[in-house]
């Protein structure tokens, strides 16, 4: 078990930076998620902590020692890859055992070792299959199992589950999580799918065009996302953002007009001083934070457009355009495109964002 | 459908015809002829008369063991060599790839007569480049052309240096298509870049491999150009000919077409039951 500590971390490839100084403190035992859209430079933080890449600026230290010039397979780190990178002509045994047969271990400490990953992700019976005889989550299996037999520090996860179905990736998803519980090692994982961050993780890293825009636990970002990116990010279906114009201010609130949505007004407390008034901003709602009319505190004609019937809620896209809702309402058959439904939002339920995408609190 | 099939074997019927009439009945006419007397007018049936002889003949038999001795040393050093090749292609640190790769390949494209021009002289007793070369470390000359050894030698130099390096781009293309995730994997396994060559590349590049051992096998069955044109017809004193050139003798100098077909059909064989055992030693493994 090991803390893993990023300082000023920056990745170049040739002019083009794609990590700007990267600090995260990964505590020992903990498991953190790196999460973020495509091309935003998780999977490169990842590998750069593996030493699969070099790093070009600032220091990453595992275990309190400094790594960045340390070979990968000396890290005390494993990582499980998205395409499970399986020796395809190897049997699961051998699979589980290539690495340390390669390097001298004893015999008797690698089948010890073989025996337990298989005991642990339950792979016992399928020791002499070759990969391509397995499906999707038993080679998931293997793959994770080839990263418990190193008794790895840290595990360090690569989009491990975006090859699965929905269906096998919310029961992968659980297994990772007890083998966290039941190994209590430090585990890095990597995604773009918000879900399995906020499931997952002790403490979610956002990162956004190679810079970490937030970190914190799942619910600390859900509540109380830094900017806009991350309420965005976080949470699904996603935050609602709507138009807005500072149009009074007082001491410690702010009254904006919703722009697109026939000049509704809402006060909003803030804790700062509020922006200017005229000031262009941002107001956010969470699909689920909307309520029947007149039950919050600035209520907004809507027309759905679309509704979604999931059984237990029902969400209904509505104002087709350029700021289209999407508002989560209690499971309900009734509701069709076409029809005509207000909403309230509660004041204490909204954020409200500058033009720029920072939170004014 | 039907209608659409006649459409489409209506617009192969041109390349069908030439097919047959060029391909297929050669090869059919060819096996015919092989039991034939060819030497008399006119041609009589007569399946002992080839055959028969081809198991007594020993230019056969010498044509035979030089051909399988070629295939034995040639093709086993050469897939080596090309390995090495595509080893050194597909290596990050290598600068002014595509030169190398087109250098590689640039022997399959040259034409045959003029390499072998190029061959016998660099090969010259005299004046040649690799005597001297020798000579330059203390090494006595050798006559590449008048002894048998060295005219073997020299022709597997030839057809190695040939077509190792169209084994090497085939090769290489077959490296290219195994992920780089299992090599990275294998890394922090703390698995060797050598050990990783030897268990993991080579087991995965199996496959390719063969095809190109199946390739070369086929192509030194068939061996003509060089022992014809570098060592003058199968020289010396037939030391280097092989059943190509037996072929081409009987054939079109003797004009014994039977005795030629008879030889013809049994290099085919000979290519397919080598390919075969071939096949069956390398196949994987349940």
């Amino acid at each position: 078990m090991a803390t893993v500590t990023l300082n000023k971390v920056v990745k170049r490839f040739g002019a083009f930076e794609v990590v700007h100084g990267a600090n995260i403190d990964v505590k020992d035992g903990e498991f953190v998620v790196f999460v973020g859209p495509s091309g935003c430079g998780k999977s490169t933080l990842l590998r750069m902590i593996a030493g699969l890449e070099d790093i070009s600026g600032g220091e990453i230290a595992i275990g309190g020692k400094v790594v960045n010039d340390v070979e990968p397979a000396d890290r005390g780190i494993a990582m499980v890859f998205q395409s499970y990178a399986l020796y395809p002509h190897m049997s699961v045994e051998q699979n589980l055992s290539f690495g340390l047969r390669m390097t001298g271990n004893p015999k008797a400490d690698t089948e010890r070792r073989v025996k337990r990953a298989a005991e642990i992700l339950r792979i016992s019976e399928l020791m002499d299959r070759r990969p391509r005889k397995l499906s999707g989550g038993q080679r998931q299996r293997v793959a994770i199992g080839r990263a418990i037999v190193r008794e790895p520090q840290v595990f360090l996860f690569d989009e491990p589950l975006s090859n699965l179905d929905a269906e096998l990736r919310v029961q992968m998803r659980i297994e990772i999580a007890r083998l966290h519980k039941e190994l209590g090692v430090t585990m890095i994982y990597v995604t773009h799918d918000q879900t399995e961050a906020m499931t997952l993780a002790d403490r979610i890293v956002v990162l956004n065009a190679g810079n970490i825009e937030q970190i914190g636990a799942p619910l600390d970002l859900y509540d109380d996302p830094a900017n806009r990116f991350v309420a965005g990010f976080v949470g699904s279906p996603k935050m609602n953002f709507m138009a807005a114009k500072v149009v009074a201010t007082e001491k410690d609130a702010a009254v904006v007009e919703l722009l697109n949505h026939g000049g509704a007004r809402l006060r909003k407390s803030l804790s700062s001083a509020p922006p200017a008034v005229g000031a262009d901003v941002v107001l956010g709602v969470r699909p689920e934070h909307f309520c029947e009319a007149g039950e919050g505190d600035c209520d907004i004609p809507v027309r759905a457009d679309v509704a979604e019937h999931l059984g237990s809620v029902s969400y209904v896209y509505a104002n087709a355009g350029p700021e289209e809702l999407i508002i989560e309402r209690e499971a309900s058959r009734q509701r069709a495109s076409g029809d005509h439904l207000v909403v309230s939002i509660k004041a204490g339920r909204s954020l409200l964002f500058d033009t720029s995408g920072a939170r004014i609190r | 459908m039907r209608n659409r099939n006649a459409t489409a074997y209506r617009f192969l019927t041109p390349y069908l015809l030439i097919f047959a009439v060029f391909w297929v009945w050669p090869i059919i006419s060819s096996f015919l002829i092989s039991f034939q007397a060819t030497r008399t007018v006119p041609w009589r049936f007569a399946p002992a008369f080839n055959w028969g002889r081809l198991i007594g003949d020993p230019a056969f038999f010498n044509a035979l063991k030089n051909t399988l001795l070629i295939l034995v040393i040639q093709v086993p050093v050469m897939i080596a060599l090309a390995m090495v090749m595509a080893v050194l292609l597909n290596s990050p640190l290598l600068k002014a790839r595509g030169l190398y790769r087109f250098a590689f390949f640039a022997p399959v494209v040259v034409g045959e007569v003029a390499y072998s021009a190029v061959f016998r002289l660099m090969f010259n007793l005299n004046f040649g480049i690799i005597n001297k070369l020798l000579n330059s470390v203390g090494l006595p000359s050798i006559d590449w052309f008048s002894n048998v050894t060295p005219a073997m030698a020299l022709i597997m130099i030839a057809v190695t240096w040939r077509w190792a390096g169209y084994n090497a781009i085939i090769l290489l293309a077959g490296m290219q298509s195994i992920p780089e995730d299992v090599y990275e994997a294998a890394t922090l396994d703390r698995v060797s870049k050598l050990k990783q060559f030897f268990f993991i590349t080579l087991p995965l590049l199996k496959p390719v491999i063969v095809f190109c051992l199946v390739l070369s096998i086929i192509g030194t069955m068939q061996l003509f150009t060089e022992p014809f044109l570098i060592t003058e017809r199968g020289g010396p004193g037939g030391g280097t000919e092989t059943l190509g050139l037996l072929l081409y003798r009987q054939g079109f100098r003797s004009l014994n077409f039977g005795y030629a077909s008879a030889v013809a059909y049994t290099m085919a064989g000979l290519a397919i039951a080598i390919t075969l055992v071939q096949l069956w030693l390398t196949r994987e493994k349940q």
